[in-house]
């Protein structure tokens, strides 16, 4: 029976997040393709809530031509019901932070990825095709036993970043600048496998090394109150509470205003499955400076400096390369700008489309 | 996956020619085949999933396209940021090899950083670091020195070394094998260790904000009369534990009472203790730690003493035992189980580390360690309901009903426990 609609079903919707951009941007694509489409979710933001419907009205399960696609990336009693369900069944797979990265500061999450693990065994079974936002997720699905599958990266409307900086945040961050001073960016929850401790070791040591006045700007919400106390202890008693800026969740104008006003982009990630900042970075011709785990070579692709470890030595010693070498700087930028022209949300909604409507012809 | 970096590499990069980092857009550069080097899988495949979209974009053997120039281009430019990791390693080393990148720069920056991660990482740490130690001491080394400064001497001890050579090869051999056997059971209980300390982690609730913790103010409490005549005449010094502003400990030092207070939150207090009461500002627990045994003739507990863990509480009443004196009297006021989900806030009411004990459990507590109780007093709001009258339809068992609730769910909120020695 032909596919006549396509609906996703997430557990969470949320504003200012990838997978909930991602997914918004999805149902956009399929309707384009003439396909019907709904998001289903476990629950969302007030942003969000009439972007979708709540996953109890999925309705009675039809086998008329429906496709259900899950966002998995997180473990969920929406995984439960969506593997119940009769209709034909695709996965995209955003990959789920290993336990161990994260369950020492804050158990209750380690138990929510390492059920979304769980979730990810179970639903190979019931699903007959798979997208990964990176070779590196598509490996982990293949491991886990899902028989059909490719990558696609996720979709990221970039251009949304053409848009105004926010007006107060920009005058706070060009005044700064004017004093003197380089500028890092990390945009990324604050979490314990972010590793935004190690980016104030790197910061301690640059000041030390390179530039007494640098500072780092740490833009993203908590997901632990504890890890994020004990990084702004760690900062304050090694004299840094000045220079770093725990931004929290920003609005899109304000991130606009710290991407344009930073000299760098550093990410210390411990795991990534994508990593949209980096291609953000990219997009605002900053410089990537990456510790090499994950998905983050694959993003990085060329277009950065991906550093074999993260001795706060090499990483001040690379920041202060980029900084200081122009011609690396231009050639950098160059470079991603490439990288996101290849990157571009028409490009990868082709890639979307070719890839769902061929498994969904099946 | 890191290239080797060449010794004879320039200091600056190589200047790049712009056509090489020129735009030459694959169609999909994600699905190409690997690029070689730096960004190439790290590991094979694994065997080759059933794409079910063969020819598509997802297909990594089929999106390469034509432009047959651009693996070169990715290939030079992979080649000159090899070039630049290069020299930022060597950059790193001539730092390390000045001074100004002292070798414990880093350690003890992960060091710091330790002392505010939780228990569990920093024993983790610090247990592995051990175990490291004793791996590398569990070994050893057989080739003994036999340089000496005389030709003689040199000689003397080779003879020595080869003579004993197969004695001491015996011996060593089986002391190694029993460092080895004692370093793998410290591997083993370290290994045990970790498990338990996650599993404890676990189970622990997240903490409560101090900013929702109820903060005692006396002035306005029901119990405060019941509490002052049980304290008036005792001989000796009155500790209020977790007395928030001090009004109580002011009302009892008004009385001519050696009192003073202890409370975990240094601002509540403030104001009293510009004024010269005598207010400490700590936990209730380690403050008695620190009292001498018997110094106490009575103790007023209010506050989160109602919610202590089971440990704590347990080490309060062994406390109470020997940090008071003969003849001491001990006031304890507690909100009862039955108000605990309706009288208190709900982020403590879920969060609070332990709950309120009914005042039975209270009485039978300070007995194991040589209180008898006085008087137990009911308070704070009482919610009960009335009975309806013998008039009414049904009354006997409307008010059957009305009395299972108010002995289940209402009835006075809040109690009060006096008992001496």
């Amino acid at each position: 029976m032909a596919v006549t609609r396509i609906d996703q079903v997430i557990p969470s919707l949320a504003g200012r997040d990838a997978i909930g951009g991602h997914a918004l941007q999805l149902r956009d694509l399929v309707r384009s393709r003439g396909y019907a489409s709904e998001i289903y979710y476990g629950d969302a933001t007030a942003d969000r809530l009439e972007e979708g419907l709540p996953i109890d009205r999925l309705g009675d399960p039809s086998s008329n031509g429906r496709v259900l696609l899950y966002q998995l990336s997180i473990g969920s009693g929406v995984a439960d019901v969506f593997r119940e369900r009769s209709e034909r069944k695709f996965v995209n797979y955003h990959n789920i932070t290993p336990a161990g990265l994260i369950e020492d500061w804050i158990p209750e999450v380690g138990e929510e990825v390492r059920w979304g693990r769980a979730q990810m065994g179970d639903l190979a079974a019931v699903s007959e095709f798979a997208i990964a936002d990176s070779r590196f997720n598509e490996r982990e699905l293949q491991q886990a036993g899902y028989r059909s599958t490719t990558t696609v990266p996720l979709l990221v409307d970039l251009a949304s970043f053409e848009g105004t900086p926010d007006r107060a945040v920009d005058r706070r961050l060009v005044a700064a600048r004017e004093r003197g001073g380089t500028d890092l960016l990390f945009v990324g929850k604050v979490s314990p496998h972010k590793g935004q401790h190690d980016l104030i070791k790197a910061l301690s040591v640059y000041r030390r090394l390179y530039d007494s006045d640098a500072r780092l700007h740490l833009v993203g919400g908590a997901i632990s109150d504890s890890y994020q106390d004990a990084i702004r202890r760690y900062a304050d008693e090694l004299g840094l509470s000045k220079a770093v800026e725990l931004a929290g969740s920003v609005t899109h104008a304000e991130l606009i205003a710290y991407y344009a006003n930073a000299d760098a982009f550093v990410c210390l990630s411990n795991h990534e499955g994508f990593c949209v900042p980096l291609l953000e970075a990219m997009y605002h011709r900053l410089p990537v400076i990456a510790y090499d785990c994950s998905a983050i070579p694959e993003t990085v692709r060329g277009a950065g400096l991906v550093l074999p470890d993260k001795s706060p030595g090499r990483v001040a010693a690379a920041v202060d390369r980029v900084v200081t070498d122009g011609r690396l700087r231009s050639e950098l930028a160059d470079a991603a700008s490439d990288r996101v022209e290849a990157q571009s949300l028409d490009r990868v909604r082709q890639a979307y489309a070719s890839a769902i409507e061929l498994a969904a012809a099946r | 996956m890191f290239p080797a970096c060449r010794a004879e590499h320039t200091l600056r990069p190589p200047r790049l020619v712009p056509e090489l980092l020129g735009v030459r857009p694959n169609p999909f550069p994600d699905q190409g085949a690997p690029e070689p080097g730096r960004y190439s899988d790290p590991v094979p495949p694994a065997p080759p999933p059933q794409s079910s979209v063969a020819g598509g974009p997802g297909d990594r053997d089929g999106a390469e396209g034509p432009e047959s120039s651009e693996p070169l281009e990715a290939a030079a430019r992979t080649r000159h940021l090899d070039q630049v990791i290069c020299e930022i390693g060597a950059e790193v080393e001539r730092r390390r090899a000045s001074g100004d990148l002292p070798a414990s720069l880093e350690s003890e920056l992960d060091a710091l950083f330790l002392e505010f991660s939780p228990v569990g990482l920093q024993a983790k740490s610090r247990m592995r670091q051990t175990l490291a130690l004793v791996d590398r001491s569990a070994y050893i080394d057989l080739a003994v020195p036999v340089a000496s400064r005389k030709v003689v001497g040199r000689s003397l001890k080779r003879l020595i070394k080869a003579g004993i050579g197969w004695y001491m090869g015996f011996v060593v051999h089986q002391i190694i094998r029993f460092g080895w056997s004692v370093s793998r059971l410290f591997h083993v209980l370290v290994d045990r260790v970790e498990d338990l300390e996650r599993s404890v982690e676990r189970v622990q609730d997240p903490g409560m904000p101090s900013s929702v913790v109820p903060r005692l103010d006396a002035a306005r409490q029901w119990w405060v009369p019941e509490a002052l005549r049980a304290m008036t005449g005792v001989g000796g010094r009155v500790l209020h534990g977790e007395c928030g502003n001090g009004t109580f400990v002011v009302m009892l030092t008004e009385r001519g009472i050696d009192a003073y207070g202890v409370d975990p939150d240094a601002q509540v207090g403030r104001e009293a203790l510009d004024s010269g009461v005598d207010l400490r500002s700590e936990p209730l627990i380690d403050h008695l730690e620190l009292v001498e045994p018997g110094a106490l003739a009575g103790i007023v507990l209010t506050g989160s003493v109602q919610w202590l863990p089971s440990g704590d509480r347990r080490r309060l009443v062994d406390l109470l035992s020997t940090r008071m004196s003969e003849r001491s009297v001990l006031v304890l006021q507690s909100m009862t189980p039955e108000a605990w989900s309706t009288g208190s806030s709900p982020i403590v009411g879920d969060l609070a580390p332990g709950r309120p004990l009914h005042p039975e459990t209270w009485i039978h507590l300070l007995q194991t360690c040589g209180f008898a109780t006085s008087e137990v007093f009911s308070g704070g709001q009482d919610r009960r309901i009335d009975p309806v009258g013998p008039d009414h339809p049904g009354a006997t068992s409307v008010n059957g009903a009305i009395d299972a609730v108010n002995r289940l769910l209402l009835g006075p909120e809040e109690y009060l426990v006096v008992a001496s020695r």
